[in-house]
């Protein structure tokens, strides 16, 4: 048909994906990545910049983009926007104070138009935490049966045990999967 | 013969057989029956019979595949089902769009969940439409989708009617958000200027200290075994902390002294002034503090953002079983980064940060107890 059709037979052919994961500071973006490669996770530093990591999953190349939350760094945020498949948004669920900033801060980036076809998964992480909230609380919290825009789903999770981080990735790449390699 | 007009390769080597039955016939009217003769009949009747049941079946096959096809493509495959079907549900939109008009009365929430089933419809239908062009003439998938993304609009309007969307205007104040009015298609309801309900609620519960002025606070291991602890809003006050909190989330503390034991994750401070923090953990950032000093033992790295005229030192707290909780906590105790804080906002490498400097050994607390 058009370009668009040839780019996403190419896509289908390299069968890759980029990944953006953003969120406030603390919230353990860089923990949830260096888990996911098996890294060591005690000697992680508040990121200065942004780290990129490729993981193989389920044949896909998984190109994940984790870049740092300050405040001084979310303005930058946007030179990352560019040909994103699927964002993932990590919060901090202990840290009940900002959550008016992190809701503020995701409501922004899902008005940006160069998100507009990405997929949303909303890590609800330190779940290993007994003060953190529940991922129903941050769905509310959050209001995102709000979200009309983007497919989303929200994952209760804990980057230092582990827990869920493989089922909320499985989700994002398959309907990733499904929205573009599937296409004829 | 008329076997022979349905010769395909499955079928060559009965005929070859055919052939020399043939053969046979003749032989069998010259030769005048003879035993041998009698057994060449009957292998010819025998072959004939099978030969025309094979070719029975096969135009039945034939048949059957001839009228399945024509159902299949008459139903699905023609532009004339693709039209009526197309104008059917468009018709029933239509319809639909202009009975949510007339139901004013209706709640503004059930309005836009009726705006939401018939976006829900119109997208099925570009989907049949994309899944037709296929066998539509580029005419025909033009025309629906026209009308396709006339449908769009209206649900757009209606949707816009019932909340509509911000104006842009220049603020005369700087906004911190960087949320600008966008002329995306986001479909989002415009923020509410207050907290939601449930933002509101929890904001205010399962703090551990809060709101407290000019008093001692203390917590035992047995309270803080892996927890996470929160302190906000106090004034003039100590926090002693003994034991292993799993994280620390701090804000707006004024004129206090908090010490604790080995936090195994990270400690989050934010809006500080004339504090000192005693403490250990795995990672540190502080945001907005001002004219505050940290005894910091950090096995990653500590981070200071917006953050002026604050002094770092080494840890130096001790209480009965310090080094116990070191070991629960899986602090590393012979690696502490104190003297290597990042400030955010000072990138560069080769002129020191003004916002932070190192303590003076000679003014540094040696004993806190006294």
């Amino acid at each position: 048909m058009g370009l668009l059709t040839i780019l996403k037979k190419m896509k289908e052919k390299e069968k890759e994906m980029r990944l953006l994961m953003l969120g406030l500071d603390n919230a353990g973006k860089t923990t949830i990545l260096k888990k996911y490669n098996g890294e060591d996770i005690d000697t992680i530093s508040p990121t200065l910049g942004f780290n990129i990591k490729t993981l193989e999953h389920k044949g896909y190349k998984l190109n994940i983009w984790d870049v740092g939350g300050q405040k001084s760094l979310r303005s930058y945020w946007r030179n990352y926007f560019e040909s994103t498949d699927g964002l993932i948004w990590v919060v901090d669920c202990a840290d009940r104070r900002r959550l008016a900033d992190c809701k503020r801060e995701l409501d922004s980036l899902l008005m940006e138009e160069r998100l507009a076809g990405a997929t949303l998964l909303v890590f609800a992480n330190k779940q290993d935490l007994p003060g953190a909230l529940p991922s129903h609380d941050i769905k509310e919290a959050l209001e995102l049966d709000n979200i009309k825009s983007h497919h989303w789903l929200i994952q209760g999770c804990s980057a230092v045990t582990g827990e869920n981080l493989l089922q909320g990735v499985d989700w994002i790449t398959n309907d990733i999967a499904s929205r573009i390699f599937t296409m004829d | 013969m008329l076997i022979t007009k349905y010769v395909t390769p499955e079928l060559s080597r009965d005929l070859s057989c055919l052939k020399m039955a043939d053969t046979g016939d003749v032989c069998l009217e010259e030769a005048n029956v003879t035993g041998k003769d009698v057994n060449f009949t009957q292998k010819k009747i025998h072959v004939t019979e099978r030969l025309q049941r094979r070719n029975d079946e096969r135009e039945a096959d034939i048949e059957k595949r001839k009228a399945m096809k024509e159902e299949k493509s008459a139903a699905h495959e023609s532009t004339d089902f693709f039209i009526e079907k197309f104008a059917r549900t468009k018709n029933e939109l239509e319809r639909k769009l202009e009975d949510e008009t007339d139901t004013a009365s209706a709640s503004k929430a059930d309005q836009l969940l009726y705006c939401d089933t018939i976006s829900a419809e119109i997208q099925k239908l570009q989907k049949f439409l994309t899944d037709s062009t296929l066998f539509l003439p580029s005419f025909e998938v033009q025309k629906a989708q026209a009308v396709i993304n006339k449908l769009q609009n209206d649900v757009q309007q209606k949707r816009e009617q019932l909340v509509p969307r911000k104006k842009f205007a220049f603020k005369s104040k700087k906004k911190q958000t960087t949320d600008k009015p966008l002329p995306t298609k986001a479909e989002h309801k415009p923020d509410v200027s207050q907290p939601n309900e449930t933002l509101r609620n929890i904001d205010f519960c399962e703090c551990n200290f809060k709101d407290l002025t000019s008093q001692t606070l203390t917590k035992g291991p047995d309270d803080l075994n892996q927890k996470d602890v929160a302190l906000s809003k106090l004034t003039d006050c100590t926090v002693k902390l003994y034991g292993t909190p799993g994280a620390i989330h701090i804000s707006s503390l004024e004129n206090c002294h908090v010490f604790t034991g080995p936090v195994s994750g990270s400690v989050f401070i934010e809006g500080c002034q004339n504090c000192v923090f005693v403490l250990p953990c795995q990672q540190l950032r502080v945001h907005s503090a001002y004219d505050s000093q940290f005894y910091l033992h950090v096995t990653s790295r500590a981070i200071i953002e917006d953050s002026s005229r604050v002094v770092f030192a080494p840890y130096n707290w001790s209480y009965e079983g310090l080094d116990e909780h070191y070991v629960v906590s899986g602090l590393d105790k012979s690696r502490n980064n104190w003297d290597d804080i990042d400030d955010f906002n000072w990138l560069a490498t080769d002129v020191h940060s003004p916002n932070w400097s190192v303590l003076e050994e000679d003014k540094r607390v040696k004993c806190w107890e006294a």
